[in-house]
C-alpha cells in the first residue's frame, strides 16, 4: 500500500520514532482530547436517555456540545493522525485498528445525522422511546470507539 | 519504608494478583476498563468545568450542570477507582516509586480538594441564586479553571506512567 508507506517514510513520523518523548506525549494528549470529546457526547447523550440536565432542553444542550465536539474533535485528530502515521505500517495491518476505523465512521455518520436530528427535534416530534434509544446507541459506539483504541496496544 | 515495600511484596505475591498479572487477559482487560469509566467520569467532569469556567453550556444555568451531573461523575468515578486500586495490586512495587504515577495521585487529591472547596463554599447559597451572585460566580470560574488544569493533568500523567522515565 503505497499510501501507507508515504506516511510511514515522511519526516515527522521519523522525529516521532525517533524521539523518547514525543511519541508518548502525544499519545496523553490523545487521551485528553479522547476524555473531553467522550464528555461532550456522554452529556448529550444522558439528557436524550432522560437523565442529567433534564431542565435544559435536548436542542440547547447538544447545540452547547457542538462547540465542543468540533474543538475536541479537532484535537483528537491532530494527535491521533500523527500516531497513525509514525507507526502505519503496523496499524495498517492491525484488526483492531481497523475495527476501531470502522466503529469511528458508524459513530460519526450516526452522529451526525440521526442523533443530530432527533436531538434538535422540537419537544415531543418522536415518541419518546427514540431519543431514548438514539442516546444509548451513541453511548454504546462511542465508548465502543474508546475501548477497541485501547486495546490496540495490547493486542495489535 | 521497609515495612510498605514488605507489604506491597506480600500483595503482589498473592494468588489472584499473580493470575491477573500474568493471565493475557486480566490486566489488559482490568487496565482497558479502567480507561473506558475515566474517559466518561473525567469527560463529565470536564463537561461541567467547562460551564463553571463560562466557556460552553453558558444557556444552561450553573447549577443545572453542576448538581445534576453530579451523581454520574460518582456514578463513573466509583468504578474508576476500583479498578484503578486493582490495577495497583498487582503491580505494587512497578507503581508505588513511579515518578508519574505519584504525580498522578497529587493531582488527583488536588482536583478532589478543589471540588470539596467549591461544594462547602456554595452549599449555603440556593441553587436557584448562583447564576445572580458574582461571587459564585466568581468561584464557579476559579473552581472550574482549576479543575480542568488538575483533571487534564491526571490525565496525562497517568498515560504517561508506562513509559517509566524516572
Amino acid at each position: 500500500m503505497p499510501l501507507v508507506q508515504w506516511c510511514y517514510d515522511l519526516g515527522v513520523s521519523q522525529t516521532l520514532r525517533d524521539s523518547t518523548y514525543l511519541f508518548a506525549v502525544t499519545q496523553a494528549l490523545h487521551v485528553l482530547a479522547v476524555t473531553v470529546f467522550v464528555g461532550a457526547i456522554a452529556v448529550c447523550d444522558l439528557r436524550l436517555l432522560g437523565w442529567g440536565p433534564v431542565g435544559q432542553s435536548r436542542a440547547s444542550i447538544a447545540r452547547g456540545a457542538q462547540r465542543v465536539l468540533i474543538w475536541a474533535g479537532l484535537a483528537v485528530l491532530a494527535t491521533g493522525i500523527p500516531q497513525f502515521i509514525t507507526n502505519a505500517l503496523t496499524y495498517y495491518q492491525s484488526p483492531l485498528f481497523v475495527f476501531k476505523m470502522y466503529l469511528l465512521a458508524a459513530a460519526l455518520l450516526f452522529t451526525a445525522t440521526l442523533r443530530w436530528r432527533v436531538a434538535v427535534a422540537d419537544e415531543g416530534r418522536w415518541p419518546s422511546w427514540v431519543p431514548r434509544a438514539v442516546g444509548a446507541v451513541s453511548l454504546v459506539l462511542w465508548v465502543g470507539v474508546t475501548i477497541s483504541g485501547r486495546l490496540i496496544t495490547y493486542y495489535g | 519504608m521497609s515495612s510498605i515495600v514488605a507489604t506491597f511484596e506480600w500483595l503482589e505475591g498473592l494468588a489472584w494478583t499473580t493470575a491477573l498479572r500474568e493471565s493475557p487477559y486480566g490486566y489488559p482487560l482490568l487496565e482497558t476498563s479502567h480507561v473506558a469509566f475515566i474517559v466518561v467520569f473525567a469527560g463529565l467532569v470536564i463537561t461541567m468545568d467547562l460551564r463553571l469556567a463560562g466557556l460552553a453550556f453558558n444557556q444552561a444555568p450553573l447549577a443545572q450542570i453542576q448538581q445534576r451531573l453530579l451523581p454520574w461523575q460518582i456514578g463513573t468515578f466509583v468504578p474508576s477507582a476500583l479498578t484503578g486500586i486493582l490495577l495497583f495490586c498487582v503491580d505494587p512495587l512497578r507503581y508505588y516509586r513511579n515518578v508519574l504515577f505519584l504525580a498522578k495521585l497529587t493531582f488527583l487529591l488536588l482536583a478532589g480538594l478543589n471540588a470539596l472547596a467549591f461544594h462547602i463554599k456554595t452549599s449555603r447559597k440556593p441553587a436557584e441564586g448562583w447564576d445572580q451572585d458574582s461571587s459564585v460566580i466568581a468561584m464557579a470560574r476559579l473552581a472550574g479553571v482549576a479543575s480542568l488544569v488538575l483533571w487534564s493533568l491526571t490525565i496525562i500523567a497517568g498515560r504517561l506512567i508506562p513509559n517509566n522515565w524516572f
